[in-house]
């Protein structure tokens, strides 16, 4: 559902001439749980703001969902993230005056749903992360992973085709960021969810179904992998 | 939640990929999903209900904000309030004291109002008295001149002159127009056919006068004679119009027609009309009792003393002069004050956009990571220029009512006590129509107004330093921070 053709990206960082990505290609399937690893520089990110459609390709075609991104407007690329993306950052980025259930349920305001199916998602996947009773709690009085959890939450409840993750383990001990990566596998598993990460931990590497290594802008190699299984 | 169905395991999807793709491009040929009805109404309220809680995440910055604009919005209210409170005391004062409600006059003589002719007066006044006496319209007849006060050592303090405005009154009919046998201080009013004058006690004050003194003027007749007429002071009178009472002295009407030899004329007769507000009043029913006395030359237009083709023909005519065009000099001033109060007001609008945008800015770029995940999640650029738009719109509304309530406690002091500006008028030769004593009126329409300006102004503000941000891509502002 997400096929990447020939992709090439360049940025300017300072005084400095970046080429993030050199032609990159790849195809991904629709519910698979994919790890892009790299060192730092790499492109990972690149890539994953590209497929989010958060930054956009020189040249190269890219197509999610069987939208191809280079022939859709700005404001239509805005609706696609709405309806179709989900992200999960590496720092949580939860909106600190929000409680957890308003964070997650901002997802499902964007798409205007009523009060009552917003609370009923809503509720339903703080419990599938593992939130319940912690509905009403600031970011502020959460843990990490609980943070994390409610990132989690906030990216799924809307039913996206695709979760975006960029390192979301980073900032978590390991014991907390196996839980996550538990957490978004039985996810994946459960709604059937495209699940594609950007990470250098090898924690992560090793939970994915196929795990991507991009070095300088290009795909060093494509393997489909033996994952950790969750219990 | 539903669990969704089973979907084919990695790498095992049957469906033709042709087949998939063209499928996805039927659907999805705009890019987005259907978009529910209410949507822009749901994601309103969203915002609002978020922009109310972050107003919670800089509260000392907020409160700064808001404070200097509640003091805003309080100052524009005060200054308001005392400036319609001094053109309200004006009018007020040019009516009781010096114009009434309107005018009967010779065509082309308020245009030499300055010279105070007598050369051009009303003849045969009696003739519109009657009428108006039946239409039962209270008219003071009156003949006004200029001239000069003399007064001598013994039993003055010392030998002096001063000119001054007179005014010829009708002593029973003068207090239906105007107010001065209420301003009495000390004496009496004038009686007719006397040799006898009112002065100001201002103006007592300053000559070393006292009731009983006599008063010497000298001042030239209708003919264009001079004239020295001997007179008593009977009555001293203090009024709220400083104009009047630095240079306005009152006598019998029948002394000054038979000293001025105006034979029967006066030079304006002032009426009264039923009015709330001075100048407010119908003029229809005395224009059509000045028309069927044959007389009528129409109203007076752009100074020429009267409009209508035939004042030629009309044996004596007159014309119709209205408050407005009796107080225009005091309308301009009037227009100049309200200049300078606008200005202050921009002055205080730059000093509430500088507070306001400086908040916002602030509360942009410590959020730019955040705006960036917002974008990141679909939220389009003007719900985040909306969303930080309601926040300086929060803000600016909290201050104006904390200015309103601030308004309201000076305002109360303002009409209850009034401003005494005596210290600093005093020697000031402007014709100010107040005595020194300010009060404020209570303004309502104001304080809603300055309250819905601060509050938009603050919500248009925040858009600066929004589309700032705006117009940098969503990777760098998830970058930044």
């Amino acid at each position: 559902m997400i096929s990447i053709q020939d992709v090439h990206k360049e940025y300017i960082d300072g005084e400095t001439h970046v080429h993030a990505l050199r032609g990159v290609s790849m195809e991904i399937e629709q519910g698979e749980f994919l790890s892009i690893a790299g060192p730092s520089g790499s492109g990972k990110t690149t890539l994953l703001n590209i497929i989010g459609c958060i930054d956009t390709a020189d040249s190269g075609d890219v197509e999610v969902d069987g939208e191809r991104l280079s022939s859709r407007t700005f404001k239509e690329l805005v609706e696609i993230r709405r309806n179709k993306i989900g992200f999960v950052f590496q720092n949580f980025n939860l909106i600190p005056v929000l409680t957890a259930y308003e964070n997650v349920a901002m997802a499902l305001s964007l798409l205007g749903l009523p009060e009552e199916e917003i609370r009923e998602r809503t509720m339903s996947i703080l419990g599938e992360v593992g939130l319940e009773g912690m509905e009403h709690r600031r970011p502020a009085k959460l843990s990490g992973g609980q943070q994390q959890r409610v990132a989690v939450a906030r990216s799924l409840v809307k039913e996206p085709r695709i979760v975006l993750a960029d390192e979301p383990t980073a900032n978590l001990d390991s014991v907390t960021g196996e839980a996550i990566l538990k957490l978004m596998k039985d996810m994946n598993r459960s709604h059937g969810t495209t699940f594609v990460f950007s990470t250098h931990d090898q924690m992560v590497m090793d939970y994915a179904d196929r795990l991507c290594r991009l070095h300088d802008g290009l795909v060093e190699s494509d393997e489909r992998q033996v994952a950790h299984q969750t219990v | 939640m539903k669990r969704k169905p089973d979907l084919p395991r990695h790498g095992q999807n049957t469906q033709p990929e042709a087949e998939r793709t063209s499928q996805s491009a039927g659907k999805h040929t705009e890019g987005t999903e259907p978009r529910r009805p209410g949507r822009r109404r749901a994601s309103a309220r969203f915002f609002l209900r978020l922009a109310l809680k972050n107003l919670s995440r800089y509260r000392r910055r907020t409160a700064v904000t808001a404070t200097a604009i509640a003091m805003g919005v309080a100052a524009f209210v005060a200054m308001d309030s005392l400036l319609v409170g001094f053109g309200n005391e004006g009018e007020r004062n040019l009516a009781n004291y010096e114009v009434g409600s309107a005018a009967i006059a010779a065509p082309g003589y308020w245009d030499d109002r300055d010279r105070f002719p007598l050369d051009n007066p009303v003849e045969r006044p009696e003739e519109f008295l009657a009428e108006l006496d039946n239409a039962g319209i209270p008219a003071a007849p009156r003949t006004s001149f200029r001239g000069e006060v003399i007064v001598r050592y013994d039993p003055y303090p010392e030998d002096g002159s001063s000119p001054a405005t007179f005014h010829g009154i009708d002593p029973e009919r003068d207090p239906a127009v105007f107010n001065f046998d209420e301003a009495i201080v000390e004496g009496r009013f004038p009686v007719p056919g006397e040799d006898e004058i009112l002065i100001s006690k201002w103006l007592a004050e300053r000559l070393g006068a006292e009731v009983g003194f006599p008063l010497t003027l000298t001042t030239r007749t209708r003919d264009g004679y001079r004239q020295l007429m001997d007179l008593d002071i009977v009555g001293l009178y203090q009024t709220s119009n400083p104009t009047v009472d630095r240079s306005h002295l009152f006598l019998p009407l029948e002394t000054a027609d038979e000293d001025l030899e105006m034979r029967g004329a006066v030079t304006t007769i002032h009426l009264r009309l039923p009015e709330q507000v001075p100048g407010t009043a119908d003029l229809g029913p005395v224009e059509q009792l000045l028309r069927e006395t044959g007389r009528f030359a129409g109203l007076r237009e752009n100074g020429n003393g009267g409009g209508d083709q035939d004042a030629a023909t009309t044996e004596d005519p007159v014309t119709l002069l209205s408050f407005g065009q009796m107080t225009q000099e005091f309308a301009e001033f009037m227009e100049l004050e309200h200049a300078g109060s606008d200005l202050i007001l921009f002055l205080l609008a730059i000093i509430a956009v500088v507070g306001i945008s400086n908040t916002m800015l602030m509360a942009v770029l410590e959020r730019e990571h955040e705006i960036g995940m917002m974008r990141a999640m679909g939220v389009h650029k003007r719900e985040i220029t909306r969303l930080f738009s309601y926040e300086a719109a929060v803000i600016g509304l909290i201050g104006a009512l904390g200015g309103i309530v601030l308004a309201s406690i000076v305002n109360w002091f303002l009409v209850t006590n009034g401003v005494n500006f005596g210290q600093f008028l005093e020697g000031t030769e402007m014709d100010l129509r107040f005595d020194g004593i300010l009060y404020g009126v209570w303004n309502y329409g104001t304080m809603v107004t300055a309250a819905i300006f601060a509050a938009v102004l603050a919500g248009v503000v925040a858009l600066i330093p929004t589309r700032r941000i705006l117009r940098r891509k969503v990777a760098d502002s998830l970058r930044h921070g």
